[in-house]
């Protein structure tokens, strides 16, 4: 993939940003590629969980922040369990997440629901979801 | 004997099978499931972000009333509560900061006594007391699986049955502490213990979508019909869970999986409460086996458990 790489105050801002909220240190990562060997989502991402973490590496906020992968993570934690150097992939994306719009936009709120389906669901689904993708 | 029991709010509504199952098998076992006094829903979700803190507040709120009714242990058999009582726990035990802040936040609650209208305030701090366990542990642990083995009344017939563990119950490892995330067999032990066959196969630890199911449909489908292959494949009667969640997404959607993957031909999902009420002689009317979707009743057959069990 062909990416621009950037350099500045900004970039430089959006990682320690991600490193704080995460906790984790993103540059522990050496890209053996187990999280997205792991993933059951990863067949329907844009991005996969190790390019995410490379790209947070070298700052490519915009890059990142657009990708689709951050609606597709359903926190099950295969990643964390399998990565060789111990970072909890989950809780970077729920950092990407987090930075991503300050506007607080949500990226899957309640009216996206019709009424069936909102009176099938488990009253666990409807708290995650909107935990994980609502402002 | 009296314990704390933690139904959570899926339970009390959309998935009273696991609730009902859960009160009349523990009956049998001679234990008494009590709920802590006014709780409230845990929040789904563990703030994975230190700063989303008020997330804790909820659970927390829950484990200082079992302390302060005098319990030292909560069981849950939903997943997803299970790993947020245990992570706010864990928590809150290792990080003083985290401690110092909700316990600052929740002194301050206010109990309305519904009758007297008296009302409480200054609550004592919570330090992680309680110990959060899933049914499953108890009944490794606590109650053992031999005493199950005793208590049986009705032979399941070696019924070949997959355990399916799901995300929550196994990871984070360290956090967690259930079993090991990549080669768990405590569910498998359990099945053994109630007179099933456990099926061994690979994808019981994977994904079923989870929440993605209500905004991404399509990758939950996908990744809930690849649990239920993997199962049927191995030679599965039925897929055992212990999540709502997982159950909506096995058992509601099933329709929907075998529109978009022809070669599935259906599978019964159940909660495993339900076959440890129905081994320890419960009565079938009371497995709450009318939330289910796929037909499940036909896997109960009337069996008496032989004289002699090990």
């Amino acid at each position: 993939m062909r990416v621009k790489l950037k350099s500045g105050p900004d970039q430089r801002k959006f990682i320690e940003r991600i490193e704080e909220l995460s906790g984790e240190n993103v540059f522990a990562c050496y890209q053996c590629g187990r999280c997205s060997a792991g993933c059951p989502m990863a067949s329907e991402m844009d991005l996969l969980p190790n390019q995410i973490i490379r790209m947070v590496q070298m700052g490519l906020d915009e890059e990142v922040l657009r990708s689709k992968t951050l609606y597709l993570c359903a926190s099950c934690f295969t990643c964390e369990s399998r990565c060789p150097k111990g970072i909890d992939m989950a809780r970077v994306m729920e950092a990407v997440r987090h930075v991503l719009d300050p506007k607080g936009q949500d990226a899957f709120g309640p009216c996206e629901l019709t009424p069936e389906l909102a009176r099938e669901l488990p009253q666990q689904v409807l708290v995650s979801v909107f935990r994980k993708f609502a402002k | 004997m009296k314990l704390h029991y933690y139904p959570g709010c899926t339970l009390k509504d959309k998935t009273t099978g696991l609730d009902i199952s859960t009160r009349e098998a523990m009956k049998r076992l001679d234990v008494e499931l009590v709920e802590p006094d006014g709780w409230t829903c845990c929040g789904a979700e563990y703030p994975l972000t230190g700063e989303k803190i008020a997330g804790l507040a909820a659970p927390i709120r829950v484990l200082r009333q079992v302390r302060d009714e005098g319990g030292d242990i909560v069981v849950t058999t939903c997943s997803f509560c299970y790993s947020v009582l245990k992570r706010s726990n864990k928590a809150l035990r290792d990080d003083p900061v985290k401690r110092k802040r909700i316990n600052a936040f929740l002194r301050d609650d206010i109990q309305i006594d519904p009758l007297t209208k008296e009302r409480t305030t200054g609550f004592a701090d919570y330090n992680g007391e309680v110990q959060v366990l899933h049914l499953l542990e108890y009944l490794r642990d606590r109650v053992g699986f031999p005493r199950v083995r005793e208590r049986i009344k009705r032979d399941l017939g070696m019924l070949p049955v997959a355990a399916y563990y799901g995300c929550r119950l196994l990871r984070p490892k360290e956090e967690m502490g259930f079993d090991e995330p990549d080669s768990p067999h405590l569910f498998e032990e359990f099945l053994e213990a109630v007179g099933c066959a456990a099926v061994d196969y690979p994808f019981k630890q994977e994904c079923c979508g989870s929440y993605l199911a209500v905004s991404m449909p399509d990758a939950a489908t996908e990744a809930s019909y690849r649990v239920l292959r993997s199962a049927k494949m191995n030679g599965a009667r039925a897929i055992t869970v212990t999540c709502p969640l997982c159950f909506y997404n096995l058992d509601h959607r099933q329709e929907t999986i075998k529109t978009a993957y022809l070669d599935f031909a259906g599978l019964p999902v159940l909660f495993f409460t339900q076959l440890l009420a129905w081994a320890l002689g419960v009565d079938k009317a009371l497995l709450g086996l009318g939330d289910h979707k796929v037909p499940a009743d036909a896997l109960f057959v009337e069996r008496p458990a032989p004289e002699v069990r090990t």
